[in-house]
């Protein structure tokens, strides 16, 4: 059995509160086995953690890596299906391209977990999963699949029907299809349950899981769309968070009443009239004051991976503590995937994904993850 | 008259002084010194502050755009050749003002045409404040936009037209050029006459975008008798023709890194750039990437990323402030904290590429204070 002591770093450990202090990590098998001050491990092999923030690895709960493809000249689409506007079923492993470039920056920059999920351009866009950043084989790195139902409001799925003069071309067009989607999801599950004979629909199996209260939905909207989201989302009982979430400073009462989490970034767009009225990094402080779950997500490859510490760096900007911003890229996102068992904090049983950084990653730019560790093995050391 | 008092002050060219004051008065900058007189002045406390001159970007989209409407104000692709075009008429002050340039300390943009002509329209430089127009705007006719990168060959070829492919994007610019220098003066047409002032008369410099090896080798290969400057948009395969851009002395534009994660893409090595600014060339940055600009957090971002690749932070900053002004051939009037200078400042709370809890407390521009 293999053992690894990680010694003397400055814990972040994410664990309650009193979550900073210095000590020590024993890994075993892949997995965290003891946090305290002080570790006696004889037969362990020893990495010197003095000076280093030692961290659980980072998530990034929203991207597109593999799926949207721009390694090549031409850049490659296979993120959003877009033949039908209801297209639940697809599976994004399918798509994922092993070979991404990305995928190196994120475990080098000590992103260990992502949330990989179909675009925008359909209303029910697909099936997001969730994996490690390191590996050769995307089904063996998967943590969880399905993760979430990928739903989208607003210009993408209008876009992309509209132009084919099919529905929806009209934000109440999203709506429409939206709750007719649910209610024949319900039907199909009511029915499932009774035993009753009915043909077999992959898109409502596919929802049946958020339904059940198993996966939330992802909902990618912005500024007004969120009370459309909030609304649906909230009469079929669903678990949702709202997805980049641009003007989320306009309906705070709105959020925190509806009990979702927010999926913040990214920021880095211009302003416009519409959906890029207002982009407002300082809504993370205010949701986080409030007791809302915020996590903060790249949308990588369209902004680049290493742009999440860019994003933690504006909300820090904004005036949220550096103790914060940190939780908005581990264990709030854990969380909010359900995978805070094993994902998200330096505690004993969960998966041994451990970063040793050089200074303190949102407000020091030049703060850099010096080795990091994925399932107990290093797999990135500067 | 305000006093700015008792900052850090960097000066854009790189000279960084302690507990110094900056006083100016109307539009312009009087004096920068340690302990200038209060008499008359209005004074803004900078203490535990950094003063930087207002930041610039010589090749913003946003704010030319006109937004919303159906064909953006800065792309005349109805032909690959428009060099007469003058961003001037493009500019929207309101598209301006949505950004809130300033709140990242950008005081100055230089609006451009997208990268989709081979030669797109010419430059015009405006302060980003929310004034009247006719004082903002600080030069037209500052450069001419080029593109030789693949949205060209996207945009012309895919209506069956030359240029369809990199070959065809360079045969048309040399040919266009020889055609231009080969008419007699008085038959030349608009066109014609703008090509002779850029590259004979040397009135402005070029401002090319390309991205990739092959386009940045072909330009330089190209341009390497012509005695125009020549600055390199986006650029970011750079690193692998540093020679070559040190024997030309051409200045590069480095685009939005972050956006469809450039750096991954071409295994940028962005360190390579302290071997350029050693050499003298002139470094500078922007939130475009392809023509396409994004918000004003981005300008910073490549500042960090230049800066985690081990560049100085005061290096950087002159690619900020100094340098760009003396790309557009505004620096007698934008680019550093100095005497006689335009008044255009930020009061950041930290050292903006060395922290990101640097948010600008105070802003300035042509000597009016914005909050």
């Amino acid at each position: 059995m293999k053992k690894t002591l990680i010694h003397g770093g400055i814990l972040c450990t994410m664990a309650g509160e009193n979550d900073i202090f210095t000590g020590d990590v024993l890994v075993e098998d892949g997995k965290i086995s003891q946090v305290a001050p002080a570790i006696t491990a004889e037969d362990a092999e020893v990495i010197d953690a003095t000076d280093y923030y030692v961290m659980p690895g980072l998530i990034d709960a929203h991207t597109h890596i593999g799926l949207f493809d721009f390694n090549s000249d031409k850049s490659v689409d296979d993120a959003n299906e877009m033949t039908d506007p209801v297209s639940a079923a697809m599976d994004a492993r399918y798509s994922f391209n092993i070979k991404a470039r990305e995928l190196k920056v994120a475990y080098e920059h000590g992103i260990t977990t992502m949330l990989f999920t179909p675009g925008s351009g359909d209303v029910f866009c697909g099936q997001p999963f969730v994996a490690k950043t390191y590996g050769d084989n995307i089904f063996d790195m998967t943590v969880k699949a399905p993760a979430a139902v990928k739903i989208a409001l607003g210009g993408n799925p209008k876009n992309t029907f509209g132009d084919l003069n099919r529905l929806p071309m009209t934000r109440m067009g999203v709506a429409h299809v939206l709750w007719e989607t649910f209610r024949k999801a319900k039907e199909y599950l009511d029915k499932k349950e009774k035993g009753e004979k009915q043909d077999y629909d992959a898109n409502m199996e596919a929802i049946i899981p958020a339904l059940r209260g198993e996966i939330p939905c992802k909902i990618h909207c912005t500024q007004y769309d969120m009370l459309t989201a909030i609304e649906v989302a909230k009469a079929y009982g669903v678990r949702f968070s709202l997805e980049h979430a641009w003007g989320a400073s306009d309906y705070l009462e709105e959020i925190v009443e509806s009990g979702c989490d927010i999926c913040y970034g990214p920021i880095a767009t211009y302003r416009a009239p519409g959906e890029r009225r207002r982009v407002d990094v300082e809504a993370v402080k205010m949701l986080d004051d409030r007791g809302v779950n915020v996590a903060i997500i790249t949308d990588s490859p369209i902004l680049s991976e290493e742009s999440l510490y860019h994003h933690m760096g504006e909300a820090v900007r904004e005036g949220l503590a550096q103790e914060r911003v940190i939780r908005m890229v581990t264990i709030n996102p854990a969380t909010q995937l359900g995978l805070e068992d094993r994902l998200g904090s330096l505690e004993a049983g969960k998966d041994a994904d451990i970063i040793l950084v050089k200074g303190k990653l949102g407000l020091d730019t030049d703060a850099r993850v010096h080795l990091t560790m994925i399932n107990g093995q290093v797999v990135y050391q500067r | 008259m305000y006093l700015i008092k008792n900052g850090t002050v960097h000066i854009g060219n790189g000279e960084v002084i302690e507990n110094c004051d900056v006083l100016t008065e109307g539009k312009l900058i009087r004096k920068v010194g340690c302990h200038l007189p209060e008499e008359g002045a209005e004074v803004i406390d900078a203490t535990g502050c950094h003063v930087f001159p207002g930041f610039i970007d010589p090749v913003s989209s946003i704010g030319a755009m006109g937004i919303p409407s159906r064909y953006p104000d800065n792309n005349e692709r109805t032909d690959p050749v428009v060099p007469e075009m003058n961003l001037r008429y493009s500019i929207d002050p309101d598209e301006v003002n949505a950004q809130e340039f300033y709140k990242s300390g950008i005081t100055t943009v230089g609006l451009s045409a997208a990268s989709n002509n081979l030669m797109g329209g010419q430059i015009a430089v405006c302060k980003t404040a929310p004034q009247r127009m006719g004082k903002r705007l600080v030069k037209e006719h500052a450069g001419l936009k080029c593109s030789v990168t693949s949205s060209v060959k996207s945009t012309f070829g895919s209506k069956d037209q030359l240029p369809m492919t990199r070959m065809g994007a360079f045969h048309l610019f040399k040919e266009t050029l020889r055609a231009a220098r080969a008419e007699e003066a008085e038959k030349r047409t608009t066109k014609q006459k703008a090509i002779i002032e850029v590259f004979d008369e040397l009135k402005m410099p070029v401002f090319c975008a390309a991205q990739s090896k092959g386009e940045i080798d072909g330009l330089l290969h190209m341009m390497k008798d012509e005695k125009v400057q020549l600055n390199i948009v986006d650029a970011f395969d750079f690193a692998g023709s540093v020679e070559e851009l040190k024997k030309q002395n051409v200045g590069l534009v480095i685009g939005n890194v972050n956006n469809c994660s450039q750096i991954a893409k071409y295994g940028m090595d962005l360190s390579k750039v302290v071997d350029l600014v050693e050499n003298g060339n002139l470094i500078a940055f922007t939130n475009t990437n392809g023509g396409y600009s994004e918000g004003r957090e981005v300008f910073l971002w490549t500042a960090i990323e230049l800066y985690r690749a081990g560049v100085a932070a005061e290096d950087i900053v002159k690619m900020m402030c100094l340098y760009p002004a003396q790309m557009l051939g505004i620096e007698d009037r934008v680019g550093t904290l100095e005497e006689g200078k335009e008044a255009d400042l930020s009061v950041f709370t930290g050292h903006p590429v060395t922290t990101y809890a640097a948010s600008v407390a105070h802003s300035m521009v042509n000597g009016e204070v914005l909050f």
